[in-house]
């Protein structure tokens, strides 16, 4: 019995060619065993890319939740958290600061944010940008002082870390530690696009916002675009391709695809918006009104602000 | 003042080519009639989206005319706020790339981004947004961002940002295309629901398995860019050399019930169906 598809391809067998129509042999004929191949620097951008999404959509499922700072008017979270941060810059004494971070970890609890996955947000970000760039502050012969690590001498001098230079790293570290505790707090817990909503609060101009929302509107859509034209390139791949030449090729021509894309969707979006009235003026619906729970919320922040900088000024330095 | 009879889009032979090189239209004259659903049929690539852009006001012919509720539209007509006011909340435009047409931050923003254009009050647009919310049955994605949205989500909230501003005409760019039975069923009953609300409904499309529950009339585009048959979907289906020359149905398609008949009540599941020859 004979399936449509055989079927017409035996009635145009003038135009198909014999090979067509023979199996393919999968593997190996003499059934050795490949070898494994490793993701090459494709893969992993590819992979980055996808792991965007899943991230911006794990976010926005923490952001769903029903904890104290999702109830909170983006606006208001974000003038407290702002406040928060420049109140951080102000304190000198690292068990203040980290009196601050736990005030974070606290607020994340109750927002229904897993501690773990709080602290390793914030922990993994500190010792990259700042425990790096202080180690060097911590040596005698960059911060003079009573050497409390000695490390032997150098030129007849005592060389170690020193009292005074560990305070001033402890200090630079606590003091980031505290400010992205604070900052991760906001970007947890709103969607992205209701925080750019709130920028309005604070006097960004309607087009900047309306650009930015949807500049990130359609990074989705072209990210997307990305991995299913290097799924179709994988699903063609039969060899393992080690070539770094044919790999770049790859990317420079998703590239220019992409770039042709992105044109084209522009020109078809600027006609959806001009289809309804779009001409050059951007009008959004107006905020909501801020109710009470926001009014007590900004209250609180800004007496735990005033308790956390009179407590560093009482302890002083 | 249009009279009843007046039509209420018209295009009288119209040439139009991108780039000024690759013909879209040629010589394409029709005129649309309030409370009419007008099929344009053909194969890809023979103009029919372009003929609904050219309606929509989007493109401008680069010969011939087109006049809509009695006025006639060109680039320099539309640059006139209050003309381009007011054909913009008459005519809508649903485009068949859902991506394209949702472009706002929230769904919520969708919605409210042609009232607002339009120029109407905050507590109006408000408003509308929350009853067409709620008439598509999409109140739970008010606050969703469009990357969370699934395809036929994404359709649903295209169509509810046109309705939203209450237009005369609609346009719809291949409204069942790449969609799942369910939204499609859906679908064609919204347009129904719509033209016994009084909507002019115009349609590029090749699906024929939906077009008789879809359109009153159906023009057929032929491959060469123009206009070579019309009639009711019940005749055009039934006209199988025309099917076959204008590539919309190949030699081993049959159709199930190539005669003319009624058009079925929508919802029905005794609709026209596509045999394969094979079984």
């Amino acid at each position: 019995m004979t399936t449509g598809l055989e079927k017409i391809l035996s009635d145009r067998s003038s135009v198909t060619p014999a090979w067509l129509l023979q199996r393919e042999v999968g593997l190996c004929p003499c059934g050795c065993i490949g070898v494994r191949s490793k993701k090459n620097f494709i893969d992993k951008t590819i992979m980055s890319a996808s792991g965007v999404i899943r991230h911006a959509l794990f976010t926005d499922d923490i952001a769903a939740r029903r904890g104290v700072l999702q109830r909170i008017d983006p606006r208001a979270k974000a003038v407290t958290m702002f406040a928060f941060v420049v109140a951080v810059a102000f304190l000198r004494n690292i068990p203040v600061l980290l009196g601050a971070c736990a005030l974070a970890v606290l607020i994340a609890v109750a927002s229904q944010i897993s501690v773990r996955y709080f602290i390793k947000r914030v922990w993994l970000f500190v010792p990259v940008f700042t425990g790096i760039v202080v180690v060097p502050a911590t040596f005698s012969f960059i911060t003079p002082g009573h050497i409390v690590v000695p490390m032997g001498h150098w030129f007849g001098h005592r060389v170690g870390l020193t009292s005074q230079g560990l305070r001033s790293a402890g200090l630079v570290v606590t003091r980031v530690a505290a400010s992205i505790s604070f900052v991760v707090l906001l970007t947890l817990t709103t969607p992205w696009m209701r925080l750019l909503g709130a920028l309005r609060a604070m006097f960004v101009p309607r087009m900047f916002i309306l650009v930015l929302g949807m500049a990130y509107r359609y990074v989705f859509h072209l990210l997307g675009s990305v991995t299913d034209m290097y799924e179709a390139r994988k699903a063609r791949t039969a060899n393992v391709d080690r070539s770094v030449t044919s790999g770049r090729l790859f990317v420079a021509g998703t590239a220019g695809a992409l770039f042709g894309k992105a044109h084209a969707l522009s020109e078809e979006v600027h006609q959806a918006m001009v289809a309804r009235g779009y001409s050059g003026q951007p009008r959004t619906l107006a905020l909501r009104r801020i109710k009470a729970t926001d009014v007590m919320w900004m209250l609180a922040c800004a007496m735990a602000i005033v308790v956390l900088l009179g407590v560093d000024r009482a302890v002083g330095r | 003042m249009l009279s009843v009879a007046e039509p209420v889009l018209a295009i009288d032979g119209v040439h139009y080519a991108y780039l000024d090189r690759f013909a879209a239209l040629s010589d394409v004259s029709l005129a649309v009639h309030r409370g009419e659903r007008v099929a344009l049929l053909g194969a890809n690539g023979c103009g029919k989206s372009t003929l609904l852009k050219v309606l929509g006001g989007l493109l401008f012919p680069d010969v011939g005319s087109f006049t809509a509720f009695g006025s006639v539209v060109t680039e320099l007509a539309l640059e006139d706020e209050q003309f381009n006011r007011g054909f913009r909340s008459r005519v809508g435009f649903v485009f068949q790339n859902s991506d394209a047409q949702v472009f706002s931050s929230t769904v919520r923003d969708e919605l409210a981004f042609g009232p607002l254009n339009l120029g109407l009050a905050a507590a109006e647009v408000e408003q509308r947004v929350r009853d067409t919310l709620s008439m598509l049955d999409i109140i739970d994605l008010a606050d969703r961002a469009p990357y969370q949205l699934s395809g036929g989500q994404k359709k649903r909230v295209a169509i509810a940002s046109v309705l939203v501003m209450n237009p005369e005409v609609l346009l719809f760019d291949e409204p069942t295309a790449a969609l799942d039975p369910r939204t499609q069923q859906w679908l064609i009953e919204l347009i129904v629901e719509l033209h016994r609300a009084g909507k002019t409904v115009v349609m590029a499309t090749h699906d024929l398995e939906s077009i008789d529950h879809l359109a009153d009339r159906c023009v057929v585009f032929g491959e060469d860019h123009r206009f070579v048959g019309a009639g009711t979907p019940g005749e055009i289906l039934a006209d199988r050399e025309l099917l076959l020359a204008v590539n919309l149905i190949h030699e081993r398609t049959h159709l199930h019930h190539p005669h003319p008949q009624p058009s079925l009540p929508v919802g029905s599941h005794s609709r026209r169906t596509w045999r394969d020859p094979e079984r």
